[in-house]
């Protein structure tokens, strides 16, 4: 087994309050794992240090074997590992197919981006409908396909989605959910973090719960829904 | 990429209002070369803060500085460099300033950043004042400069590529980048937005025109003085001209140069105070109800009528 990207005893935080204490975490190629955790774990913090937003204060990220925890955010994307954020955020003064043009910048993605264009409008027929809409006037549903769009856009390797859908109705969320085992036919690796932990163990290969900044219980999709311990904290049985 | 209609329309509409500028001296006499000279000069130093502040949100209250260097640059070197060296090296002086500024200055947004802007042009303003004082200048004079139709003359040539430019930029990928960081800072970066070196692009490359500008004025006004050339009025009148006229597009710089240099014509002369008070009117009218400005008002009324 080799991990596609590794995550080491990984410290982060805001300033002097530290978030993250220590977390390790090994994603396989062409798999979903998932990151749970209650509001406050750490999740959106450990995949913005994954992405680069802040700064990996100790541990290492190592992506293919290599040391990614210093490089700027940009040259991440370049390599190929792309953050979706959470809340949807899209530039809404820029059209659909603006937005998803962008997505393109790195060098690697631009030379393919007419191809995977084409492909992301195939996978989310309605941002071909609407790709001269400005993004901001589209809908939530709307606007979380184009923030997913925007990052397959960038040829992921490794796409992190963090909360993809937060906020969105449940017909909606669940749409979501049935497209993210699609997104592993682009020959990519996923970790996602996400609320709706029933939802996302369904699709999940391994998961991993983060408590208080370190990781707590792992293990595959289907021993997670199992164990009394996740069931308690997050199914509500 | 097709040469789009509107693109036509653009460049069309600026070559005419170009040789317009260019006759207005044998059309009108001499008073309206000086007019031309104003908006042309108006249309450059807004057009080139839109490039910058208007495609990211960055608002800079301190432009003036860059005119200043380049006025400086002229100055200083007036009479010992050839004016087709100076006034582009006082572009250049500019631009490097910026560059070198951009970075400790990029880190910060919003209100610290207008104040930040502004604080740093004074701070030139009072630095080169000082030197000044201290190489016993109180003010320059440039014996010889060029009559006012060859300034008036170049300085078209600046507007109209101030202009050319900010359209080019607004259609790239550069430009789309710079409107992304105005959306959401983070999520440029995650997209593969190399942030900083856009904003550092952004903002060296809308310094530059500014320069020149300061230059040609050294020149027009034949002599040189600190508190004038630094004057943040010039920054606040950019911000004003870019407000009323809308700032996201190539075509809104000209219009609000256009709507404030006419105003003022108009006014100034009969009714000085009353153009204050018009202006601090309209400038809050727009703030309030129309923050797109003349050129957002101008879209509206076009998508209206081709529904």
């Amino acid at each position: 087994m080799t991990a596609l990207l590794e995550i080491n005893d990984l410290g982060t935080g805001y300033g002097d309050v530290k978030v993250l204490h220590g977390v390790s975490i090994a994603l396989e190629k062409g798999k979903v794992t998932a990151v749970l955790g209650a509001n406050g774990a750490g999740k959106t913090t450990l995949f913005r240090t994954i992405a680069g937003l802040l700064p990996c204060m100790s541990g290492r990220v190592r992506f293919q074997g290599e040391d990614i925890g210093v490089l700027a955010s940009h040259k991440r994307v370049e390599k190929g590992v792309v953050l979706v954020p959470e809340g949807r955020l899209v530039f809404p003064d820029l059209t659909v197919a603006e937005n998803l043009r962008l997505g393109a910048i790195n060098v690697r993605a631009r030379a393919h981006s007419d191809d995977t264009l084409k492909t992301v409008m195939a996978l989310f027929p309605r941002l071909e409908e609407r790709k001269s809409q400005y993004a901001g006037t589209l809908s939530g549903g709307e606007q979380q396909m184009l923030a997913l769009g925007r990052g397959l856009m960038a040829m992921p390797r490794v796409l992190l989605l963090d909360e993809p859908t937060l906020g969105l109705a449940p017909g909606i969320a669940k749409q979501i959910f049935s497209t993210i085992p699609e997104l592993l036919d682009f020959g990519l690796s996923i970790l996602i973090a996400e609320q709706d932990v029933r939802s996302t163990l369904k699709i999940a290969d391994y998961g991993y719960v983060l408590e208080n900044g370190l990781v707590g219980i792992t293990g595959d999709g289907e021993s997670l829904v199992r164990s009394p311990l996740v069931a308690q904290a997050f199914l509500g049985h | 990429m097709t040469v789009l209609r509107s693109d036509l329309a653009f460049f069309a509409g600026l070559a005419i209002l170009a040789g317009f500028g260019l006759s207005v001296g044998s059309l009108f006499g001499t008073y309206w070369v000086i007019v031309a000279l104003n908006f042309a000069m108006w249309i450059a130093l807004t057009q080139s803060w839109a490039l910058f502040s208007g495609l990211t949100g960055y608002i800079s209250l301190g432009n003036v500085v860059f005119y200043g260097l380049g006025a400086y640059t002229v100055a200083v070197s007036f009479k010992v460099l050839p004016l087709w060296v100076a006034v582009p090296m006082g572009g250049l002086v500019a631009a490097v300033f910026a560059l070198m500024i951009a970075v400790p200055a990029l880190r910060v947004r919003g209100p610290y950043f207008v104040i930040l802007t502004f604080g740093i042009s004074e701070l030139v303003k009072y630095s080169i004042l000082n030197l000044e004082t201290y190489l016993g200048k109180s003010s320059r004079l440039l014996f010889g400069a060029p009559s006012a139709e060859a300034v008036l003359y170049t300085m078209i040539a600046l507007a109209v590529a101030s202009s050319v430019l900010m359209r080019l930029v607004k259609s790239s990928t550069f430009g789309r980048g710079l409107v992304a960081i105005q959306g959401d800072e983070t999520s440029a970066e995650t997209v593969g937005i190399p942030v900083t070196r856009f904003k550092v692009m952004g903002f060296t490359l809308s310094a530059f025109i500014p320069g020149m500008v300061g230059g040609l004025m050294a020149l027009r006004s034949t002599y040189f003085e600190v508190l004038q050339v630094f004057n943040p009025f010039i920054s606040f009148t950019i911000v004003t001209m870019a407000i009323i006229g809308g700032s996201n597009d190539a075509r809104g710089p000209i219009l609000g140069a256009a709507f404030l240099v006419f105003l003022s014509e108009l006014l100034w002369s009969s009714a000085p105070r009353l153009y204050m008070i018009l202006l601090g009117a309209f400038l809050i009218a727009f703030v309030l109800l129309a923050p797109s400005g003349l050129v957002g008002l101008l879209r509206k009324y076009g998508e209206g009528h081709s529904k």
